[in-house]
Parts: C-alpha cells; structure tokens; sequence
C-alpha cells in the first residue's frame, strides 16, 4: 500500500477518515465544475434556447452549431477583433511596457520605484467596470484628453470611444493590466545574479544587450508563464470592453467574451453559446499548449 | 545604468511624466465626486461637499455595498475554508493520483470562466439559486482550484518536523493542524483570502446573470447599470460611488503590500 510511507506520521494515519471527510467538500464542488465544463459541451449540439419553446423541448442538431460558428457572419470576426485585441493590449503593451519598466526601476530603492509601482497597482487594483467608467469619461467629447489637450491646441472634440473604438479598450486594458507584468518581471530579473550582469558589463556590454542577451535568456521561463497568463486572462476579459462599448459600435470592439455572452444572454441562443464556449476552450488549450513547450524547451 | 547621472536622470523624469499620465484619470474623478453640481466636465468644484457620498451610501447604492461585502467575504471565506480541509491532507498524504488531481485543478485554473457560464445560468435556475447565494457557491467553485493549489503550496512549505515534535508531545490532529500549520501558514492564506476576496469583489459577470432586481445588485452590476443609463448622468453620484466601490481592493492591498507583492510573485512563478 501506498499508504505506508505514512507510518511515521500517526498522527495522520490514525485520521484518515477525519482527513478524508475533510477533502470531500472540495472533490465535490471540483466534480461539479467538471461536470458543468462536459454539460457545456453537450449543450454545444443542442439547439436549447434561454426563453421560450426550446428551453424546455430541445433538441439534439449535430454539428449544426459549429457550422454556422464558420458560415454565419460573427464568430470569426470576433476571433479577428479578440486576436487584435489581446496582440496589442496584453502582447505588446503590458508585456513590453511592463518589462521595461522593472529593467529600468531593476535594484534601485528610490522614491520614484515606489511612485511608479504605486501609480500602475492603482490601475490593476480597480474594479473593471469602475476602470470601464472611468476610461469611458476620459475620452468622452467633455472628458481630460478633449478638455486638455484637443480643445486647448483648436481642434473640435473627438468622441474617442465612438470613432476609436478599439484603440481606446486597447489602451484602457493597457493601463489596467501593466501592474501584473511589471510584476512578475520585477521579481524574475531580482533573480538573475548580479555578477552575470557585472560580467557582461566587464566585457563591454552596452545595456541594450545587456537586457536583450544577458537577461532576457536568464528569464525566459517567467517570460512564458507571463505570456500564458495574460494571453489567457485577456482572451476571455469581458467587463471591460461590455461596459465601455457592449461591443460596438456595430461589431468593432465585439471580442469572443462579448460574442458569446450576447449571443447567449442577449438573442438567448444558449445552443450557438456553448459552441462559442467550447470553441474560445479548444483556443484557450491550444495556446496554453504552446506556451507549456516553450516553458519547457531548454535555454 | 547607476553609472551615468545624466541618463539616469533622463530616465527617472520620463518615469515620473509616466507615473503622471497614469493617474491623471484619476483627477476627473475626484473632481466630481468631490463636486455637489459635478456636470461630468473637468473643472475645479465652485463648492466642495459630500453630498455625492451621502447619496451613493444610501438607499438602493448602500444595500449595493452591502450586497457586494456579502459576496467577496462569503465566497473568500467559503473557499479558503473548503480549501484548507482538501489542502492539508493533499499536502502531507500520499494519496494514489494526487498528481492526476493537481494537474486537473491546473487546467480547470486556466478555464475561462466564460466557458461554463451556460451551464452554471442553468443549473442555478433549476435550483432556484438566482441570486446572492448562488453567485456565492458559482464563484467559490470557480475559484476553488486557486486556492487548493495555492494552499496546498503553502502548507508544503510548513516542516513536518515540527508536526512531529508536536504528536509526541500528545497533541490531537485538531490541535496540530490549528496551532502549527494554520498560524505558520498565517501569511499565505491571508494572500488567498485576499485574492478571493478581490476577485468576488470585482466580478461582474455572474452577478450580472444571476440577479433580477436592482437591490440584488452587487456594486459592479449597480454602476454599470448607472452609467449605461441614457439621459441624465449623474456624474458626481457615480464618481463617488466609483470611489466607495474601489476603496476596499485599494485599501488592503496598500495595508499589506510587503506581503502581497510576495504573494503576486508566488502567483506566477509557481505556475
């Protein structure tokens, strides 16, 4: 048995089933999830309705859900505006941004690391739709970017969220998100030893390639999981962008997360919905897959 | 870099002109909050008052705050709970396809909450739970595989030698676990608490299915159903309401930084 290895903690041999009894609340709200993660599946070829007939006398249609995922107008256009969205927001911005910023505030203890980490943990410590009010004020025709700097250089006021859209929900997710990054990367590049960095340095090293051949190698694997993370939060985000713009104007901020939900909650199509879920689950395990490889690829 | 002033300097006023950048949104909204007549627009207040507080604690706003609390401290406590029973004994046992069962909650970690949003609408409907308390159970089995797997870290970093030490010394398993692993783990499972807390603080999706009537309404659900309204705006009320709402996540997280910022860090790296 298994079980010996246990011998010299009595302790816990003699409460088994105390222990057991313990685990059996948790086993059960994990079987639960599982078993919502296979009905969401199953739903997915039914054509099951929020309202009305079909939500009692459904019915089982195949792939039916999954062919109009590719024929109907929406679904790919959400993947095209979610792609963009989490490639600018959470690749480029709050990654890119997020490691410059600890490479630059790296090993100093000064007044101004404090200011700025205290600056952008107020961003990702707010509540997504107090974030969502207060970008969607910011950039309204009255809001501080029309009011400071658009009116005052004499031009007309620019409804920022109607005319772009995307751009603004890129930047909001941007000033939201940073904080996890910086971070993560904060903590990594305190990891790398500085007589690695004091060697480079000896042997002539700028700092660009200090960071770029030096560290960046050292740190990789917190660069995967960091990518893993924010790619996964920022594919399925929805309060942000739903209360900003409800995914418009027209589709052109509508991300999967948005799709889905008003595919599901909006039209009721809890059928077309579970495809759409199962659909961003199959994304989601794939990217995961891709990122775990190069997590565990060797330097 | 500590080696040239002059590009150092460079660098700290480009940080501090981001730093400034990164909290201007921030003066449009104590501006109106702080603004009886707050019209939405940015201006310096003619009078400065807390009439938008009073207003955004009372009636429906308060029972929102009240409903909120009830949600982010309901759900923290009911997974930290239900995880430390599971963490313990998946920590110090042994049990056959323990490994299977944490690569399970990595996974379902990763799941987007999006993904079993039908069925959970569902399921609560049938049992009659549309409401605070099935928002309650919704995100504690949401959160459940975090904190397991967070706990379950914590409690390994405990050293068994002092369970030992204590089991001689005739302690019960109750005490061992109560007076030894709980206060050496105090750290961890406040970073846990806090993140469920947090997490079910903020959480606008659930809510937003599950409730049906605005004094159901957590805070997340009751602003943004403020501010979509068309019309009339009222942007000194929704400014203070912001404010309350994002006070309690900013409040602790600034009380325990040393501690969170470790937390944060275990978060990722462990994976």
């Amino acid at each position: 048995m298994s079980l010996m290895k246990n011998q010299a903690n009595p302790w816990l041999t003699s409460n088994l089933l105390v222990l057991g009894l313990g685990m059996l609340p948790a086993l059960l709200l994990i079987g639960v999830l599982l078993y919502f993660t296979a009905w969401a599946f199953a739903f997915s070829f039914t054509d099951l309705a929020l309202v009305g007939r079909k939500s009692v006398e459904w019915s089982w249609v195949g792939l039916q859900n999954f062919e109009r995922l590719f024929t109907r107008r929406g679904f790919l256009e959400s993947l095209w505006t979610t792609v963009i969205f989490v490639f600018f927001s959470a690749i480029v911005g709050q990654s890119v941004l997020g490691f410059l910023l600890a490479a630059l505030l790296r090993g100093t203890q000064s007044t101004i690391k404090t200011v700025v980490e205290v600056c952008i943990m107020l961003g990702w410590l707010l509540p997504d739709i107090v974030a969502a009010f207060l970008w969607s004020a910011t950039t309204s025709q009255t809001g501080l970017i029309n009011s400071l700097i658009i009116v005052p250089l004499g031009f007309p006021p620019v409804n920022f969220i109607n005319d772009y859209a995307l751009p603004v929900v890129t930047i909001a997710n941007i000033w939201k998100g940073t904080a996890w990054s910086y971070l993560l990367f904060s903590a990594a590049l305190d990891s790398v030893s500085r007589e690695v960095v004091e060697a480079a340095k000896v042997d002539g090293a700028t700092a660009f390639q200090r960071i770029w051949l030096v560290m960046l190698p050292i740190i990789r694997p917190h660069i995967a999981t960091n990518m893993l993370f924010i790619t996964i939060w920022t594919f399925t985000y929805f309060p942000l962008i739903f209360a900003m713009t409800g995914g418009g104007p027209g589709t052109q901020t509508q991300t999967l997360a948005v799709f889905l939900y008003n595919q599901s909650f909006s039209r009721g199509n809890l059928g077309f919905g579970s495809a759409i879920s199962v659909a961003m689950l199959v994304i989601v395990g794939l990217l995961s897959l891709v990122y775990l490889r190069m997590l565990r690829e060797p330097k | 870099m500590e080696a040239n002033p002059a590009h150092s300097r460079l660098t700290a006023i480009a940080l501090a002109f981001m730093a400034l950048i990164w909290v201007s949104p921030f003066s449009w909204l104590f501006l109106n909050a702080f603004d009886p007549a707050a019209t939405g627009r940015l201006a310096i207040p003619q009078s400065v008052g807390l009439d938008n507080f009073a207003q955004a604690i009372s009636g429906n706003a308060g029972r929102q705050f009240l409903n909120s609390m009830l949600i982010a401290a309901g759900t923290a406590t009911l997974s930290v709970v239900v995880g430390i029973a599971a963490a313990y004994p998946l920590s110090r046992l042994k049990i056959p396809g323990r490994n299977a069962f944490l690569w399970t909650l990595v996974l379902l970690r990763m799941l987007p909450s999006a993904g079993v949003l039908v069925p959970l609408y569902f399921a609560a409907q049938r049992g009659g739970l549309l409401n605070q308390f099935g928002v309650i159970i919704a995100l504690t089995i949401l959160n459940l595989p975090f904190t397991l797997l967070l706990l379950k870290n914590f409690f390994d970093t405990v050293p068994i030698e002092l369970e030992e030490a204590a089991y001689v010394e005739g302690a019960s398993l109750f005490q061992i676990v109560t007076r030894i692993v709980l206060p050496m783990s105090r750290a961890g499972i406040a970073v846990v608490w806090f993140f469920s807390f947090t997490g079910a603080w903020n959480e606008f999706l659930l809510p937003l299915i599950f409730s049906r009537v605005e004094a159901g309404f957590p805070m997340s659900v009751g602003l943004y159903a403020a501010f979509g309204q068309q019309g009339s705006v009222q942007y000194g009320f929704l400014a203070a309401y912001s404010i309350i709402y994002a006070a309690p996540a900013v409040g602790v997280y600034f009380l325990l930084r040393r501690n969170m910022n470790t937390g944060f860090a275990g978060v990722g790296v462990k994976g």
